[in-house]
């Protein structure tokens, strides 16, 4: 995720002058350059033999003097620093230009921060599978037939803010069930990465259409899924932990899976277009492409992909797509860090001007709240004192505020998340929104560290025995 | 756990991408082996193009996230059409989570129905959703939200003579309210059918805690809102 990205570098740039290991000056480049960049001194002669030329400024020069033996490389620390402010002199244009080589060469490069993109898909689509499979005994109530916010009611309320339901497509309990069933189908094959492509797009429509046909019994978890459902689309969440992955590393055949898929799809928008429920322009205020701009092209790209990788897999045209999906991955990725970020902002810094959230004693009303006390007990004895509601509360708005700058620098970062992951745990329970704390978690989950997950994955592959070897 | 997942990071980070060739996807695409691909012209025209038009619309909506978090300011304040259209309804946000403040009252919403039986008593609605929330680790959004919800609704479409303010969102709130009572009532009331319903809510301000002495900006006292008489008809019931 970029934040790793901008912590590695951070750290990186902090290096650098310690170890004065003249560096290429990749900086977008991700892990390997700053692996090199840690390494002792012992190693520098052998790495600035290769890069002295592009790296341009004059710490390179002193060490052509410095150079034999490994020893001799270590005064360079102390010359460090200052060259660095020197280097800004002759080479800024030929270091510029290659930043943004290598920007451009991992932008449009493999897909990164692909196990935490693979930890959000999973997360969301549970949090969407519990939040259904909760409420489907009494779902036509809440989003049917039977809901008090009538189809009809909903539909008026649609004209004005367009949102986008298959449910109010068309009367009848029936419809309602076979979407309703469709949706948690669509969150499982998500759960499973199974033909993701295909499924994260199914998710999206079902999780915006149950959520806006019943816009007003969401809370502030559904918008996070909402939101995520829509990003997540757009990110390739299923290059590890999926079963996509798993049919890649076995090397299985295509099939026809996807085919078939691709032409349900195509017979599904064809119908949806011909009886006119999406449409090529955009109803709403928003005077852009439709939905059915956006689920042709999804399409369309999807068989121009299947196509160009049967005729020419090793082709440049291959290539290309591929570089077109990890830059919208990259984009959209970005997005969930930027959203989890702008949700911790904002709820922080609106605290922050609350005279309660001032006075240490906002904890104490929530916890006095009918709506919010399933355990009245527990939220009493909680409530009851001073030092743990003054703790909490001033604790959260500083969590919250905090968080967003604490992205820069890793390890902080890290302790952060655990802290936050524990708040939300007990939010679930005291405050009785389970489905709100697991999707916080989940859209936490995009800030996890890479290690953590790559440890975890080590651990997956030695429980499963039929599981390929993967590298130590 | 974050720190476990710190130590092996810098180390492994490039160990898993064992697919592609040395280098590439480890060190970027600058990586010794592979190194970078080398594009033809057309395709770096393409991939230019796109990377632009991508950069471009994540600022865009990244800019407008924002703008919409922000209180009213004289940007958001200028671009408010374009603002709206790009974020509602699929990009709405609403993240002032117990802020400024935390809620601090405790609204109970009651109803009474009319019959040729008379007046029925008051029913407590509320208090059926808290004696469903009560000692339950999951309980549904029909009990945390729908009621509590819509009169949120309500009370943000009428202004304090109970008149509306928002058009059609206001009969639809009004609605709404309407037939969450009459779903929970049912048809009849003292044995002959319900021809009108009159809500009221109750607003009891939570306490200050005992250790301060936090004066309450509004009267502490609880307040009562009643709602006038609202005829029922068959038509009211459709669906429910």
């Amino acid at each position: 995720m970029s934040s790793q990205e901008v912590s590695r570098q951070d750290t990186d740039e902090r290096q650098e002058p310690l170890s004065g290991t003249p560096r290429r000056p990749a900086q977008a480049g991700p892990p390997a350059v700053p692996a090199l960049a840690i390494e002792p001194p012992a190693a520098v002669p052998a790495t600035a033999a290769v890069p002295p030329a592009q790296a341009g400024p004059p710490a390179t020069a002193l060490l052509p003097a410095a150079a034999g033996p490994a020893t001799a490389a270590r005064p360079a620390p102390a010359a460090g620093p200052p060259p660095l402010s020197a280097a800004a002199r002759p080479g800024v244009a030929a270091q510029a230009g290659q930043a943004a080589a290598a920007a451009f060469a991992a932008f449009t490069g493999r897909p990164m921060a692909r196990y935490q993109a693979a930890v959000v898909r999973i997360g969301f689509a549970l949090v969407v599978l519990v939040q259904l499979l909760r409420e489907w005994p009494g779902s036509r109530e809440l989003y049917g037939d039977r809901s008090p916010w009538s189809l009809d009611m909903a539909r008026r309320l649609a004209q004005q803010t367009h949102a986008f339901s298959v449910l109010e497509w068309q009367d009848g309990c029936w419809w309602f069930e076979a979407c309703y069933a469709l949706t948690v189908l669509a969150a499982v094959l998500m759960l499973l990465g199974w033909r993701t492509r295909f499924s994260s797009v199914a998710f999206l429509v079902g999780v915006l259409s149950v959520q806006n046909r019943g816009v007003l019994v969401g809370d502030g978890g559904d918008n996070l899924v909402h939101l995520m459902a829509i990003y997540l689309a757009f990110t390739r969440c299923a290059e590890v932990w999926s079963l996509d992955a798993r049919r890649r590393d076995r090397g299985a055949a295509p099939g026809v899976g996807g085919v078939l898929l691709w032409g349900v799809a195509a017979g599904l928008l064809g119908w949806a277009q011909l009886t006119g429920r999406i449409s090529w322009a955009s109803a709403g205020g928003w005077s852009g492409p439709g939905w059915a701009a956006l689920f042709w092209t999804l399409w369309a790209v999807a068989g121009l992909w299947w196509v160009v990788n049967r005729r020419w897999p090793a082709g440049e045209g291959r290539a290309v797509l591929d570089a077109l999906g990890s830059m919208v991955h990259h984009c959209a990725l970005f997005m969930v860090g930027a959203q989890v970020v702008l949700v911790y902002a904002t709820a922080g810094l609106y605290k922050v001007q609350g005279p309660r959230w001032q006075d240490g004693t906002a904890l104490y009303y929530p916890l006095h709240l009918d709506y919010f006390t399933p355990w009245p007990g527990l939220s009493a004895l909680l409530g009851s004192s001073a030092l743990l509601v003054f703790a909490f509360s001033y604790g959260t708005v500083l969590l919250q505020v905090a968080f967003p700058f604490t992205l820069v620098n890793r390890r902080l970062k890290n302790v952060l998340l655990a802290v936050m992951v524990l708040e939300h745990l007990g939010i679930a329970v005291l405050l009785g929104l389970p489905v709100f704390s697991l999707a916080m978690i989940a859209a936490d989950a995009v800030f996890l560290p890479t290690g953590l997950l790559l440890w975890l994955d080590r651990r997956a592959g030695e429980w499963r025995p039929g599981r390929r070897p993967r590298p130590a | 756990m974050a720190e476990r997942g710190e130590v092996p990071e810098p180390e492994s980070e490039p160990e898993p991408e064992p697919e592609p060739g040395p280098g590439r996807g480890a060190g970027g695409e600058s990586g010794p082996g592979a190194g970078p691909r080398v594009w033809s012209l057309p395709a770096l025209v393409v991939l230019s193009a796109a990377a632009m038009a991508l950069l471009s619309a994540t600022a865009v909506l990244l800019g407008a996230l924002l703008l919409t978090n922000a209180p009213p300011n004289s940007l958001s304040q200028r671009y408010q059409s374009q603002l709206n259209g790009l974020v509602y309804p699929e990009f709405e946000q609403n993240w002032r989570l117990f802020a400024p403040d935390p809620l601090q009252d405790n609204i109970n919403v009651r109803v009474r129905a009319r019959s040729a039986a008379g007046d029925g008593g008051w029913v407590d609605l509320t208090a059926q959703d808290i004696a469903a929330i009560r000692g339950n680790p999951f309980p549904s959004h029909a009990e945390q939200n729908e009621l509590r919800r819509a009169w949120d609704f309500y009370d943000t479409t009428h202004d304090d003579r109970e008149m509306p303010t928002a058009g059609v969102r206001s009969s639809l709130a009004d609605e709404y309210l309407k037939r969450i009572a009459l779903q929970r009532l049912g048809r009849t009331s003292g044995g002959a059918p319900i021809t009108g319903v009159e809500l009221r809510a109750d607003t009891v301000p939570v306490a200050p805690p005992p250790w301060t002495a936090a004066p309450r900006p509004a009267a502490a006292g609880p307040q009562s809102r009643e709602l006038p008489w609202w005829s029922v008809s068959d038509q009211d019931y459709a669906g429910l």
